[in-house]
């Protein structure tokens, strides 16, 4: 009776084989088609590199900064910076969509700042154009938790010293030295319109005064021009435009040497 | 008989084996998984791309000129040979911006990594754009 058992035991043990050899074989297939569908999950992978995503991020803060510097200084209202960084933290904030980020702008309200602006025209032979924002960065998602804070300061500014030189009767040899400056490093300009006042107007010199401007290369600009000028004062303003649209101007008294 | 019974155990060890050998087989000519390594490493190529040519504004300035074909041409010049993109610009309303395919190649049948990017354009009406990058390895 054992014995019988026995044999009927070996005689199955083909089929008990053959029934794990499949059972191997269909757990190994489905191993195989889940790394597969795993895999398939990441064929379109979103940039996950945080370091370019918040190099873009201040790149973009800072074009919309000088964006709204160059409006303002050329005649727009102040509160196109504030408007403007509204509009591009809203953007951003909309953008990343594996967690929560939001940018945050604060303008500069310390003097000489106003609603993070400061405009300096000034009579010295010194003009400011000046925009100052601070940003603070938050994203969390279920990696990283990131919390960021930098500012944009964009400033721009011309120095002009000018000397004239007698030549004949009340005619003069106007010489004017521009310098450009972006953000305390030497800058080249788009545009430099120099003014002489006669009578209390301003006039442009043009080739019947013998007007010649050089750039120097080095953000340093000279000019020269003669005029009939009377009066023993000579009053000298540069209107510039840096390379970036932003527009400043000087005034400065010129001296006779 | 006893012959018989040993000829069967072997035919069905033979089938076991070529069961499991079978399976094996259909397993190793599955697609092979994407290499996230190089989808990453494609992704930041396309992001430091976008970025070198925003530094100075030209990218701005360039789909505000409505340039595509200087954009084309920067990426092909900036993305290294091989790399297939497919460039897609959005206004910040996410309307289409881009009037015709900014593109080198067709990414159909490649797998392609994708890379969004925000531009802020630094002229006196500051303008923003939503850029969405197609990136495939075709060698």
């Amino acid at each position: 009776m054992r014995g019988e058992k026995v044999r009927r035991n070996r005689n199955n043990s083909g089929q008990v084989l053959l029934i794990a050899a499949f059972i191997m074989a269909s757990l190994l297939l489905s191993a195989q088609l889940y790394i597969f569908e795993v895999g398939k999950i990441s064929n379109e992978t979103e940039s996950d590199s945080l370091n370019d995503f918040l190099l873009a991020l201040k790149l973009g803060s800072r074009h919309v900064v000088i964006g709204s510097l160059a409006n303002i200084s050329n005649g727009g209202q102040n509160s196109n910076l504030v408007w403007n960084l509204q509009r591009w933290s809203s953007l951003v904030s909309r953008q990343y969509q594996f967690g929560k980020n939001v940018l945050n702008c604060t303008l500069r309200e310390t003097t000489p700042y106003a609603s993070g602006i400061w405009i300096s025209w000034g009579q010295n032979g010194t003009g400011v154009s000046s925009a100052y924002a601070s940003f603070s960065y938050k994203l969390s998602d279920r990696e990283v938790d990131i919390d960021q804070s930098y500012f944009m300061n964009i400033t721009t500014v011309v120095f002009i010293e000018s000397y004239y030189q007698m030549v004949s009767g009340d005619i003069k040899q106007v010489n004017v030295t521009i310098s450009i400056l972006n953000e305390e490093n030497h800058a080249l300009a788009k545009q430099i319109t120099i003014y002489y006042k006669l009578l209390d107007s301003w006039q442009v010199p043009n080739a019947t005064n013998n007007y010649t401007i050089s750039d120097c290369g080095d953000g340093t600009y000279q000019a020269s021009f003669v005029a009939d000028i009377p009066s023993q004062d000579v009053e000298i303003s540069a209107h510039v435009v840096d390379q970036r649209g932003i527009y400043v101007h000087a005034n400065a008294t010129s001296s006779q040497i | 008989m006893f012959d018989q019974k040993g000829q069967i155990r072997i035919i069905e060890a033979f089938l076991a084996v070529a069961v499991i050998f079978s399976v094996l087989l259909i397993s190793v000519t599955f697609p092979s998984s994407p290499n996230l390594d190089n989808q990453k490493s494609l992704a930041n190529m396309g992001t430091q791309a976008l970025i070198t040519l925003d530094t100075n504004g030209t990218l701005g300035n360039l789909i505000l000129q409505e340039n595509w074909t200087d954009i084309k041409t920067s990426l092909d010049i900036l993305l290294p040979i091989g790399v297939s993109f497919n460039l897609t610009i959005y206004d910040d309303n996410l309307r289409l911006v881009s009037s015709q395919a900014i593109q080198n190649s067709n990414l159909l049948g490649h797998e392609a990594v994708s890379v969004q990017y925000v531009c802020a354009v630094q002229n006196l009406n500051v303008q923003f754009f939503v850029l969405r990058l197609q990136l495939a390895w075709t060698r």
